[in-house]
């Protein structure tokens, strides 16, 4: 029982083959006609008897001697179809034994009988049969070479004969027989009992055990890639979403049939799949059997010990062992053929599972194997063959390669290289390079870019002095957008839209609504965050606007010329916009003073003021310097724990020395306000650096030109009259110290003030006189 | 040279002998194998490489499968120039032997330090042992 399930579970674990196997021999597997009742004639009674009466002659004969191998002509092989027998091949066991007996004629008569049943296969057979009986007869003792021979002929005829229906399910039928070459007598699953009675072929097998394996064969059978078992194909549809697979997304394609798996992942576009229809017949036998498996039942039975009684052996192990000799067989075709290896072992499973001489353990001691250069065609063939034969020919072809490769590199000696796979190594590459793509690569890595550009730069000025090649990355190409639409997943032929939920596309489960709560004073506190976050949208506005700006002397100079223009006209409208953004109502020209504060109010407000000033016109730049100096105290507060407004002194500077004398004199005002408010701009140090600015802005219309309109009315000297007095007034304490002290201030206040004055302010607000 | 992104500049390093640091300071030393896009390493025929002082003492460990976020460095082995090193090559009894010296005198200046420093009435806050960032 627990035998029946082990194999039964490593059968599920070989679906793959089934697929492949069909493709090759273009099978219909699924027809009724071929496997299921239709199938079987309705002489089927008649066709029982006879085998009934075979089966009694067989065993007789058997009973009397060794089985030894000679080929009963393979056609027979397929006899057992109708009844849906694994074992084509394991017809030629017993007939063997017969045919030693000095049965040529209970050979012959068998093949008629069994080739009889066939129509299919009737007139073919019979003709091979003669000629395929005389050299089988011919090696009657040597079991591996009569067996050779008679599985070299069998396959052969295994070629002619594919058009019918396969000798049994998937299982690439010879391939038990060819693997179970050490078992003793072999007690069949359950599974097979059911179909024992059918076929006394199979019935003899069961009294007489198989022949023993010869045990040479294995070291040299390792490079062998029909080892690989490909991974069990998941059975969930693939419809939107991943493969089922205990192995997460991220890993590396295994096998050239999961690549599929994987593209489907990275590319989502990959839809309109219709589930693939299959009905399976269940199989009688597990075909899905893999020869690890057949192995360790064989191996297991005469000991007792069998190691199906531990976990049966796990499917995953297939793989991994085969990868080490794929390794291999790709190390012994290092040179033309580096991709040779992968390109056979998918083909094989198909073909030739089969053979698998030994698995109980990794191959440990690999000589080095030269890389014959012709190695890789003739390795494809060799999979059906016997594997005394096969190994025949690799010994030709490694002495062979012997000669000519001598000098092979310590690498290819290396047994283990290669474990990584060309399309793995491209796999891992084709991931980062993923993640380079960029439809815009200014935005997406500035700083790399301009980099780059400065390497460009200075690679061409020291292009004659020592030219170091630059290490270049290797950048994807721009494949801009070419997985944006999703398109779900639908299917033909359906009736409305089916939602299937996927990882890229997952279900709506909850259906979220957003309720307002009319609490009041929720109510009042969203107004505050409200206003906040209006301020803060308006800012960023103004800011992406400003970028655009700012950047466009850049693109100016990376467009072509006929696109010249066009950026042109699209920098006016943004700076108009720019101007604008200032602007609280669209047809006031005037610089309106609640959005500048508003503005200012946030931190990165002033920042963005202090970018934005210098690309605006002079009018308007007085005119925000205006309402700055007049509303400075409530800024001042409001900045006290960022201290950022000195950001701004920079661009104030500049607005400063470009606005006439009256708007100075009237920013000087300003600044003054109403009472009390010099002094609390003197408290703020941008305030008392403005202060300066102004002043010595003024100093210097003065001094530079003497007909300085700055004179014309009292104005000025009024107000540097209040200045001043309010300098010495206040408090050295609450004076707080300017970002620079500009030069000119001595002059200014000397022609304003006394001597005695002049010292204390010198001394106050430390202006040497060395800055004269 | 041109060189391939992140990860994929270690494909040409597969099947080359290379010498890894990991995060806890231990150098392993094998056959690069197998990597991933996390710079997930497989390591073939690896071997622990123990330094002390001049003398040092290989552990053979097999296969090691290293995740990517605890390598320092690696670098590709020359093997030409592994030949001629200056280093002493010892058992590994005696290197662990060595070694085990070598931590006992640094735990002992360490507490003496501490013990000075605290004569001192000054204090300085113990490293986490978890803090590797």
């Amino acid at each position: 029982m627990f035998r029946f399930q082990s194999l039964d579970e490593d059968c599920t674990l070989e679906e793959e083959e089934e697929g492949q196997v069909e493709g090759d021999n273009d099978i219909d597997q699924f027809n009724d006609d071929t496997f299921g009742a239709g199938a079987v004639d309705d002489d089927w009674q008649e066709e029982h008897a006879r085998l009934a009466q075979l089966d009694e002659g067989v065993r007789d004969l058997l009973a009397e001697g060794d089985v030894s191998s000679a080929s009963l002509p393979p056609p027979a092989g397929s006899v057992p179809h109708p009844s849906s027998l694994p074992r084509p091949s394991a017809s030629t066991l017993p007939p063997p034994g017969l045919e030693e007996r000095g049965g040529g004629d209970l050979a012959e008569s068998l093949t008629r009988l069994l080739l009889g049943s066939d129509p299919a296969i009737a007139g073919v057979g019979a003709a091979e049969s003669d000629r395929s009986c005389f050299p089988s007869m011919s090696h009657a003792q040597g079991l591996s070479a009569s067996l050779q021979a008679s599985l070299l002929s069998y396959q052969q005829h295994q070629h002619i004969l594919h058009r019918g229906p396969p000798p049994l399910p998937q299982m690439n039928s010879h391939s038990i027989w060819e693997n179970s070459m050490g078992f003793g007598p072999v007690s069949i699953s359950p599974g097979l009992v059911t179909h024992m009675e059918d076929s006394p072929l199979m019935s003899i097998i069961k009294e007489v055990g198989l022949p023993k394996r010869p045990p040479t064969m294995r070291a040299e059978d390792c490079l062998d890639l029909s080892e690989r078992v490909p991974p069990p194909r998941s059975s969930s549809p693939i419809i939107g979403s991943p493969p089922v697979r205990a192995v997460p997304i991220g890993t590396p394609p295994k096998q050239p049939l999961s690549h599929a798996f994987n593209q489907q992942i990275h590319c989502p576009t990959a839809v309109h799949v219709q589930a693939p229809v299959q009905h399976r017949y269940p199989p009688p036998f597990p075909e899905r059997l893999s020869p690890n498996t057949l192995l360790n039942i064989a191996v297991s039975c005469p000991g007792g010990n069998s190691p199906l009684c531990r976990p049966p052996f796990p499917a995953g192990v297939g793989p991994i062992l085969s990868q080490i000799q794929r390794a291999q067989l790709l190390n012994s075709q290092m040179g033309p053929f580096p991709r040779g290896g992968p390109g056979p072992p998918p083909m094989l499973p198909g073909g030739s599972v089969g053979f698998r001489p030994f698995f109980s353990q990794p191959p440990p001691r690999l000589g080095p194997h030269p890389a014959p250069p012709n190695h890789n065609p003739i390795r494809h063939n060799t999979t059906h063959l016997h594997p005394q034969h096969r190994r025949m020919l690799t010994q030709r072809m490694q002495s062979r390669g012997d000669r000519g490769g001598r000098g092979g590199d310590r690498r290819s000696r290396d047994p283990y290289s290669n474990l990584m796979t060309q399309k793995e190594k491209d796999w891992v590459a084709r991931i980062q390079m993923m993640q380079l793509q960029s439809t815009d690569p200014y935005l997406d890595d500035y700083y790399y870019q301009n980099y780059y550009e400065k390497m460009e730069k200075r690679l061409e000025r020291d292009k004659d002095s020592i030219r170091k090649e630059p290490t270049t990355k290797l950048i994807t190409p721009q494949v801009a957008k070419f997985e944006q639409t999703y398109r779900p997943v639908q299917f033909a032929g359906s009736l409305g839209k089916l939602t299937v939920s996927s990882v890229n596309n997952p279900r709506k489960m909850i259906d979220a609504v957003v309720t307002t709560r009319t609490d009041d004073e929720e109510k009042r506190e969203k107004q505050v965050w409200n206003k906040r976050r209006q301020i803060l949208y308006t800012v960023e506005k103004v800011y992406s606007l400003l970028l655009e700006v700012q950047d466009f002397e850049k693109k100016f100079l990376q467009t072509p010329e006929e696109q010249r223009e066009a950026l042109l006209d699209q920098h006016k409208t943004h700076t108009l916009q720019l101007y604008n953004s200032l602007k609280e109502k669209e047809w006031d020209d005037r610089v309106s003073d609640e959005q500048c504060l508003m503005i200012m109010s946030v931190r990165k407000g002033k920042r963005l003021m202090s970018r934005l000033l210098p690309f605006l016109p002079p009018p308007q730049a007085a005119a925000v310097l205006m309402g700055i100096a007049r509303n400075l105290p409530g800024l001042a507060k409001k900045d006290k724990q960022d201290q950022v407004l000195c950001w701004l002194v920079e661009p104030v500077a500049i607005v400063i020395q470009s606005m006439s004398s009256s708007a100075l004199t009237d920013l000087l005002q300003e600044l003054q306000g109403s009472e009390g408010q010099l002094p609390r701009v003197l408290q703020n140090k941008f305030g008392v650096t403005l202060l300066y600015l102004i002043l010595s802005e003024g100093e210097r219309m003065q001094s530079s030109d003497p007909n300085c309109q700055l004179m014309d009315d009292n104005r000025w000297t009024e107000l540097v009259f209040s200045v001043t007095r309010e300098l010495l007034k206040v408090p050295s304490s609450s004076l707080s110290p300017p970002l620079f002290t500009p030069p000119n201030l001595l002059s200014l206040f000397s022609r304003y003030v006394d001597r005695q004055r002049l010292e204390l302010l010198q001394e106050k607000l430390q202006i040497t006189a060395l800055s004269r | 040279m041109n060189y391939m992104p992140g990860t994929a500049s270690l494909i040409e390093d597969i099947d080359k002998k290379h010498l890894v640091l990991l995060r806890d300071g231990r150098t392993l030393i094998g056959i690069l194998r197998s990597i991933d896009q996390f710079a997930n390493l497989v390591l073939h025929q690896t071997v622990e490489r123990i330094h002390v002082g001049k003398k040092f003492g290989d552990i053979p460990r097999g296969i090691f499968v290293v995740r990517g976020e605890n390598v320092v460095l690696l670098g590709e082995v020359d093997l030409d120039k592994e030949c001629d090193q200056i280093l002493q090559r010892v058992s590994i009894e005696e290197i662990l032997e060595e070694q085990r010296i070598e931590q006992l005198a640094k735990q002992e200046s360490e507490r003496l330090k501490l013990q000075a420093v605290k004569e001192r009435g000054l204090s300085i806050p113990k490293a986490d042992t978890l803090d590797d960032f």
